[in-house]
């Protein structure tokens, strides 16, 4: 019995009207209902849908981060985060990319980098030496079927050919286009950061100040499997339902640089007086790669080993637990991970049969 | 020349059909048209950064942020700060009833508001979105759940509710 006759079928409209007991426990749940909607009355709600829409359309864009803020979940779903912190790599992988000689950076291979969560958050201290801007916003869009995610990102979403036991083949596509961040190195505001430890700035290599580091990221485009179609709240993740797997493909991250070489602006920021440990430990940890992809893998959450997959070095995620898994990979010029609640041989297995 | 994307376009012209609706849902949580707005502005803007305004859950996930975020704050710190001045903000535009009378709808939207944020997320947003005039499928489809579970869920959350606000009114 309901209070919504919407929600009553043909049949049950037909049975009510002639059933006196039905209409009397209608009529008690309607009134329940009004109850409770008296006891829930608010005041007069008068609202300027154009104004607001103005306010929304002028809300200021999410500011870019050179660094990797790991997502806050329930204890329970801690495991999680090694599966979170393989797929969100390729995003930290901002921070990673690291010019050579021609002063461009092309990854054409991957490798491991044990780090800690603190040093990649700590990531985001590059703020106070420069300005970071995008010049081209990411947009990452849930896509209503794979032709738009093929559109939004120009790239095919790879097939995989089983899924493992008891992950859902319920799939939701996000794509995202090219997006650029550019870091703009800035002699005020490095010489602000040293004066709150009270030093002064080092003294500045010729083209420093005004030096620009920037990084072309996708496009990308993942396929989520599991039940994600219930709608959530981006503001609470406690509600948000996490996938099972996720096979994503990205083109690979490009750097450029101007004015002076990434190594020397790497270099230079390390001798910053206010530099923090974290953050000096977060640089040097990710060396001196050349044509070599960083993955930052966070050390409280999991260990990392070489594997081959595709006939190219890979990087192994996670153990056979089935807890929490993946497997990121670079093969022409593409970068491809598989992650989820699987077990690692599964990641590895769905890896290699991939089309 | 500017460009606008068909998206631009999907997103307005869903925000025009639903933002009333999504601050109404706020409202009905908060008792606070100021901070309902606040709270539909930021559902509107974290739905047009993530996802597509052509989508087909588009206005469910609209209608379920709107609830878990006011509900969210109903529940935070802050909110329980504003609390304290629930009647001031509430006599905004009532001017017109008797004072007497207003303190009194004050204190029972009060009472009410402190018994809903007691409540379990999937109760209180049940609540709140069919007291805000979604029909039962549209319940349905904010919450994830089948048509047909929404009576029984419901009827749970009334009697859930009224033995809170029964609980607050013993002490």
């Amino acid at each position: 019995m309901v209070d919504d006759p919407d929600a009553h079928s043909g049949a049950d409209t037909r049975h009510y009207e002639s059933c006196p007991e039905c209409q009397s426990r209608y009529k008690a749940v309607a009134g329940d209902a009004t109850h409770i909607t008296s006891l829930l009355s608010a005041p007069d709600l008068h609202v300027d849908v154009a104004s607001a829409f103005d306010r929304v359309r002028s809300a200021p864009a999410a500011q870019p981060r050179f660094g990797l803020r790991l997502p806050v979940l329930q204890p329970g779903r801690r495991p999680l985060m090694l599966a979170l912190a393989a797929t969100l790599a390729a995003v930290a992988l901002l921070a990673t990319a690291v010019a050579e000689g021609d002063n461009i950076f092309s990854p054409k291979t991957v490798t491991p980098v044990p780090v800690t969560v603190a040093d990649l958050e700590s990531l985001s201290q590059l703020s106070a030496y420069g300005d970071l801007t995008w010049t081209t916003r990411p947009n990452l869009q849930i896509a209503a079927n794979e032709a738009e995610a093929k559109s939004i990102s120009g790239l095919t979403p790879p097939k995989v050919a089983t899924l493992p036991t008891g992950v859902s083949s319920t799939v939701t596509y996000a794509a995202m286009p090219r997006a650029v961040a550019v870091f703009t190195f800035s002699k005020e505001k490095a010489a602000a950061a040293a004066a709150q430890t009270g030093k002064s700035l080092p003294a500045l290599p010729a083209g420093m100040d005004g030096a620009q580091l920037t990084v072309t990221i996708g496009p990308a485009v993942a396929e989520i499997y599991g039940n994600l179609n219930k709608p959530s709240s981006g503001s609470d993740l406690t509600q948000a339902s996490l996938p099972q797997l996720i096979i994503a493909t990205s083109s690979a991250p490009v750097a450029t640089s101007t004015q002076v070489s990434v190594k020397q602006l790497e270099d230079y920021i390390l001798t910053v007086p206010g530099i923090s440990p974290e953050l000096a430990a977060a640089i040097k940890a990710i060396g001196d790669p050349s044509t070599t992809l960083p993955v930052p893998v966070p050390i409280e959450f999991g260990t990392a080993t070489r594997v081959q997959v595709q006939g190219v070095d890979a990087v192994a995620l996670g153990d056979n637990t089935g807890v929490g898994a993946g497997v990121i990979w670079i093969k022409n010029g593409v970068v491809y991970g598989v992650v989820g609640t699987i077990k690692q041989s599964d990641a590895i297995d769905i890896a290699n049969h991939l089309t | 020349m500017a460009t606008v994307r068909p998206d631009d376009e999907a997103f307005e012209a869903l925000f025009t059909a639903e933002y009333a609706r999504v601050a109404g849902i706020a409202n009905r949580v908060l008792a606070d048209p100021h901070e309902a707005e606040d709270v539909a502005q930021e559902v509107f803007i974290d739905f047009h950064r993530l996802h597509s305004a052509s989508a087909q859950y588009a206005r469910a996930w609209l209608h379920r942020a709107a609830a878990h975020t006011a509900l969210n704050r109903l529940r935070g710190a802050r909110r329980r700060q504003r609390r304290e001045v629930l009647s001031q903000a509430a006599e905004e535009g009532t001017q017109s009833i008797d004072p007497q009378k207003q303190v009194e709808v004050n204190e029972d939207r009060r009472r009410v508001r402190e018994a809903l944020a007691r409540l379990a997320p999937k109760p209180a947003a049940v609540l709140v979105l069919r007291a805000s005039g979604l029909s039962y499928a549209e319940v349905a489809q904010a919450l994830g759940v089948g048509t047909g579970q929404v009576g029984t869920l419901l009827r749970r959350a009334e009697s859930a509710l009224r033995k809170e606000v029964t609980r607050g009114t013993s002490f």
